[in-house]
């Protein structure tokens, strides 16, 4: 604590950049985001890289890679900012997609066009949000992790079991997809073109991030800072617990619900199973390697785990197999690494991947610089440890 | 230091999974060795795509298929191609996710040499793959796969929605209502039982067969005493058991694969004393002998299982049944999972569909189209390891046979019973 | 970890404090079986189905794999009393378990029942002793590599290297041993026992007993030797422990060996009672037992024992009222509805409260 309350009297060291891009904060993420979207397509055609796939290919894994930034980073403002643990966030994912599977399907005989169900599924989630937060809000620490797991683990069964308004373990399908309405000549978004989906999903992160920054530096903002740090001093100092947690409830799963739109729109069917627990824990740990509370690291958290399970593993055998390496003797064990089977190994190597990054670089990846000062200039500060589930630990 | 953890890690590692491959030669490197001897002058080099669950809980269904369409490759050459695979895998954190399938979808279709997929096992993923093949007019063949919304009707028009009358995914296994009506008969018939206990895994596949079976088995005159579902990760059967105690039904109809635990309950049955009590099952369960690790009667006890029937959604009369499961042994050192033959048979048609097209078109865009075409012509049938098999106007097999099976415990396998075609003999 | 339970029950004036415990133990057994009898036969005529020893079965269903689950819970409550992680990690360890306990069997020779008593007793300390030191010194080297380095890393550092060890624990098995369901030795003999009015095969029996047994051993070890109050103390506060002399690297690591001791126990009862392991068995289990864990209120190792019986009664109760397809979604329902009316869990203490 004391950490930020040198931060708020210390003078600023800053550089030109770093204050034009304070006075112009969405100006700036807009900026980087297109800096960031133009690169992205650019970067996978390099050498070593594009033996993964062709653009197209990771294309179509970055369309579907911003489905999980959107997770992590409506997860961030839960565990992140407020610093309150849900192992459940896939629920609210779950409700996003089925809210817009209702609303444009065959399932319900409805229509609803896209882009003003990508509000609607948000604010779906958001009541979601809230009606499942508000049992929790007595709840401390891990026992709300527990809780959040619970809603995590009942929603898919309760989608997944009454099958007469969920239509069951098949799901829905024959989403509708989105749609320009002949907007630059383009109707349907289709399914061989990812780069449409690529740039709606760069456009909803934009905002999504510029709406995070703004939050963030907002009085809400400090509010769920202080809860992390320190409940009761929060609530002493003024500030309404209830409404505060809850809001961060509401966000994170509002998020949740942009992304489940999104998802089911993109891939035109949901079924109960995509929903599952692994969902939860793939964002929770994208949040945590990307840096818990940052907003950037966290989104490029998300991009990392995704590319690393999804194409870089799967892609291995592909990639070594084409690489066609001599064998290499180590005494009597010949290893031959263009032989080996990877797709076997690949969640071995998934789990490898994700215990030695975390055990390298403890604060994630891009720790916020708030954290990182609280872990490197006051690594005796071990009394002013908060209790809550995401606090430094004692 | 952190980093030398790091290095020995590696290190460990690839000695580890140098040590494996030795034992688990991937299905590419085994097909590459076997098309590549087919090939004369200058050929063209094409690929298979597979796409199934490779690894996980699933791993057991997807690894012997795709070996079915490696085997078929290293045994059937195209003049004129070399012909390899595009191996996919679905399963992320070890269960099928369908965005990854679909996801792998696209891959297969941005990847030009791919004329053909083999794949999908499950239906949720089927489900966000045909939208993607539909629009890439890349023919697609699941070996596995089911349910009836797939093909019929609306639901099935509105997953083909690019090109509604372009048929671009096909199945080898006929639906779950046809094979759920071979279970009634043999529970209803050949079992002799008038009251069943209808149990699901509460999966796609499971679900829809028990809902399959029991709309028959009404038809039949027999009574369902109860239905109930077990989540598929279930180890604990026993309080199943003990409420199928006091019903005490003439049979037991279970909806669902070896993997959700089937064997497990027939055990646990055995265990309690319950075993006289038939079961039967679709060909989720048909997955080997009692001597094949893993398979249901392996697991169901040690003997196998006395009171089991089971079907296979295909016909048993075709020429030497017995060849292809020697050559699978033969190849890959274990017995044919359930899906094997039906992956070879996938492989069969593509390949059979590239010889007719083939002479004159070298374009591998045409190629694909062509390819695509023929496979989807209702006139056309092809001569696969699954006998005669030809395609409707969605896509379904025309072969509406299912084959009977009955444990043996001299051979403690399955033996054939006999076989009824659904669509000259359906339910009355 | 567990200290005396203190507050508003002492001023019932009738009945003494210690007594409570047993009469509500009592009690919920009686309510359990209840629901169980009442349950049962719900399809079949009266006069076809003996209801009694229906709910029986299914009580001692539910005892039974409640056990297991409570096993496991022990580990996670432990390791969570004294470093506040959840250890997703340890259903692994009751996967591996059950694994060691497979491989050792199998390698005997051991394929079904043992008739001679002195053999099978003999060859059941043996699998579990083998079972549980592996799995204890799995859990040991878990910690020393996985968790120890994270110490004062944010706190959910180590809850994804956690995810990280399960995945490798997984897919060793997965890569190196089988993909699918392996057959596991059941190496007691089946008989039913009829203890008066008590129908219970044996197996059931040795678990019960077996689970009570080593609850009641970690119970006395944990209370009564000095190792124990070690463990307790580090859970209470770590620097005043350390100030006192105990040696916190080596009581952490002894708490990891103890609870992935009992998780590699519940892998021997795995195999021994369903016959059957796979890989990928522990994210449920685990699943199950963390749940339980917390349902006991987390940190407290009665209330891990208390809370996996109860998750073994939902789960039965959903099968025997003809609602299998919803126990899991019962099984969350319940957590969600104790920790909203008690939100530290049936028997917690204010863990969650403490700096």
């Amino acid at each position: 604590m004391s950490a930020a309350m040198n931060r708020a009297a210390g003078p600023r060291q800053t550089l030109g950049l770093r204050r034009f891009m304070g006075r112009h904060q969405s100006l700036s993420i807009l900026v980087l985001a297109i800096i960031v979207a133009v690169a992205l397509p650019l970067v996978v055609t390099l050498p070593i890289i594009s033996g993964f796939g062709i653009q197209k290919d990771w294309v179509t894994g970055f369309a579907q890679a911003g489905v999980f930034v959107l997770l992590a980073l409506g997860l961030n403002v839960v565990v992140g900012f407020a610093g309150l643990l849900d192992l459940g966030y896939a629920a609210f994912f779950a409700i996003g997609a089925y809210t817009f599977a209702y609303a444009a399907s065959g399932f319900t005989g409805l229509d609803f066009p896209f882009w003003p169900m990508l509000l609607v599924g948000a604010g779906v989630a958001a009541i979601f949000g809230v009606l499942l937060g508000a049992p929790t809000l007595r709840l401390r620490g891990d026992y709300l992790a527990i809780v959040t797991l619970g809603f995590g683990e009942i929603v898919p069964v309760v989608f997944n079991n009454a099958d007469t308004y969920t239509n069951g373990t098949n799901g829905i399908t024959g989403i509708s997809q989105p749609s320009l309405y002949g907007l630059a000549g383009i109707y349907g978004f289709g399914f061989t073109n990812p780069y449409l989906y690529y740039i709606t999903v760069f456009v909803i992160i934009t905002l999504v991030i510029m709406l995070l920054y703004r939050l963030q530096d907002s009085r809400i903002g400090r509010a769920w800072v202080a809860i992390r740090e320190d409940e009761l001093a929060a609530a002493s100092m003024g500030i309404n617990t209830v409404t505060t947690k809850l809001l961060a409830f509401a966000i994170g799963a509002s998020t949740a619900g942009l992304a489940g739109v999104f998802y089911s729109a993109k891939l035109s069917s949901v079924t109960p199973d995509q929903f599952k627990f692994d969902v939860s824990f793939t964002a929770l740990a994208m949040v945590v390697l990307g840096g818990m509370g940052n907003i950037w690291g966290v989104a490029a958290g998300a991009l990392i785990v995704y590319e690393l399970q999804s194409q870089g593993l799967k892609q291995l055998d592909q990639f070594m197999h084409a690489l066609n390496l001599p064998a290499i003797a180590l005494g009597p064990l010949v290893i031959n690494l263009s032989q080996i089977n990877y797709i076997n190994f690949q969640n071995l190597l998934y789990g490898l991947a994700l215990a030695l990054m975390m055990l390298l670089r403890p604060e994630g990846l891009f720790p916020s610089r708030r954290r990182r000062r609280e872990l490197h200039e006051e690594p005796a500060s071990d009394e002013l440890a908060s209790p809550d589930a995401t606090g430094e630990r004692e | 230091m952190k980093y030398a953890r790091v290095g020995a890690a590696l290190t460990v590692f690839a000695v580890v999974a140098s040590a494996c491959s030795g034992s688990t030669a991937s299905p590419s490197a085994a097909a590459a060795s076997g098309g590549a001897s087919g090939g004369t002058g200058a050929t063209i080099n094409v690929k298979v795509g597979i796409e199934l669950p490779m690894t996980g809980g699933e791993a057991p269904n997807g690894v012997p298929t795709a070996n079915g369409v490696a085997l078929a490759l290293s045994q059937i050459q195209v003049p004129g191609f070399n012909i390899t695979i595009n191996q996919q895998d679905d399963a992320v954190n070890g269960k099928h996710s369908a965005d990854q399938g679909a996801k792998n979808m696209s891959a297969l279709a941005n990847d030009p040499s791919v004329l053909f997929v083999v794949g999908p096992y499950n239906s949720n993923v089927a489900q966000a793959e045909i939208p993607v093949s539909n629009a890439a007019g890349l023919m697609q063949c699941s070996p596995a796969n089911t349910a009836v919304g797939l093909t019929k009707g609306d639901a099935a028009k509105a997953l083909r929605k690019t090109y509604p009358d372009k048929i671009a995914y096909v199945r080898v296994a006929t639906t779950d209502d046809n094979q759920g009506a071979g279970t009634a008969d043999i529970a209803y018939n050949i079992a002799n039982a008038k009251t069943a206990y209808v149990l699901d895994d509460t999966q796609t596949y499971g679900k829809g067969l028990a809902d399959g079976f029991e709309a028959a088995y009404k038809v039949f005159g027999g009574t369902v005493a109860k239905r109930d579902g077990v989540p598929d990760s279930t180890t604990d059967f026993n309080s199943y058991v003990t409420t199928l105690k006091s019903l005490n039904p003439g049979i037991i109809m279970y909806g669902g694969v070896t993997t959700s635990g089937i064997g497990l309950f027939r055990k646990q049955m055995a265990q309690q004393g319950l075993a006289t009590i038939p079961l039967v099952g679709g060909d989720g369960i048909s997955d080997g002998s009692a001597a094949t690790p893993s398979s249901y009667l392996n697991i169901a006890g040690p003997d196998g299982d006395a009171n089991s029937y089971s079907t296979v959604a295909a016909i048993h009369d075709i020429p030497d049944p017995a060849k292809f499961s020697n050559d699978y042994k033969a190849k890959f050192n274990s017995d044919p999972g359930a899906y094997s033959a039906p992956g070879y048979a996938c492989t069969q048609i593509f390949l059979e569909a590239l010889k007719a097209v083939s002479p004159g078109v070298t374009d591998l865009g045409k190629l694909r189209e062509a390819v695509r075409a023929y496979v989807a012509d209702p006139t056309h049938t092809f001569d696969t390891v699954l006998g005669k098999v030809g395609f409707d106007a969605n896509g379904d097999t025309t072969q509406h046979t299912i084959s009977y099976y009955q444990f043996d415990p001299t051979t403690k396998d399955w033996k054939f019973l006999k076989q009824r075609d659904f669509t000259a003999d359906p339910v009355k | 970890m567990t200290t005396a339970v203190q507050g508003s029950r002492s001023r019932l004036p009738v009945l003494d404090r210690r007594w409570l415990t047993p009469i509500g133990v009592v009690l919920a057994l009686v309510g359990a079986f209840l629901l169980m009898y009442l349950g049962s036969c719900s399809t079949v005529g009266a006069g076809t189905c003996d209801r009694f020893s229906q709910g029986e079965d299914q009580f001692i269903n539910a005892l039974t794999v409640g056990g297991m689950y409570a096993l496991i819970a022990l580990g996670y409550t432990m390791v969570y009393g004294i470093i506040e992680l959840i250890n997703f990690a340890h259903g692994e360890v009751f996967m591996c378990g059950s694994f060691v306990s497979w491989g050792l069997l199998t390698n005997l020779g051991f394929t079904g029942p043992i008739s001679d008593p002195l053999l099978l007793a003999g060859v059941l300390v043996l699998a579990f002793l083998v079972s549980m030191v592996v799995m204890g010194v799995v859990g040991v080297v878990i910690e020393r590599l996985a968790y120890r380095p994270l110490r004062n890393a944010p706190r959910l550092t180590p809850l994804i290297t956690a995810i990280g060890v399960s995945f490798i624990l997984q897919n060793i098995i997965f890569v190196g041993i089988s993909n699918s369901f392996v057959n596991s030795p059941q190496i007691i003999p089946n008989p039913l026992l009829e203890l008066g009015a008590i129908h219970i095969r044996l197996i059931n029996l040795f678990v019960i007993v077996l689970t009570l047994g080593l609850m009641t051993a970690l119970h006395l070890f944990i209370n009564r030797t000095s190792l124990g109050r070690a463990m307790r103390s580090t859970a209470i506060d770590r620097d005043a422990a350390q100030i006192m002399g105990v040696n916190i690297n080596s009581t952490i690591a002894l708490t990891f060996f103890i609870g992935s001791a009992l998780a590699g126990a519940a892998g021997v009862v795995q195999g021994l009672y369903f016959g059957v392991t796979q890989f990928q068995i522990g994210f449920q289990g685990g699943l199950k037992a963390f749940t339980a864990a917390v349902l006991g209120g987390i940190g407290n190792t009665t209330g891990a024992a208390v809370g996996g019986f109860i998750i073994g009664f939902i789960e039965v109760l959903a099968s025997t009222y003809g609602y299998g397809r919803w126990s899991e979604a019962a099984v969350f329902t319940t957590l969600v509805l104790v920790l909203v009316f008690r939100p530290t869990g049936i028997l917690g203490q204010q863990l969650a409260d403490r700096a």
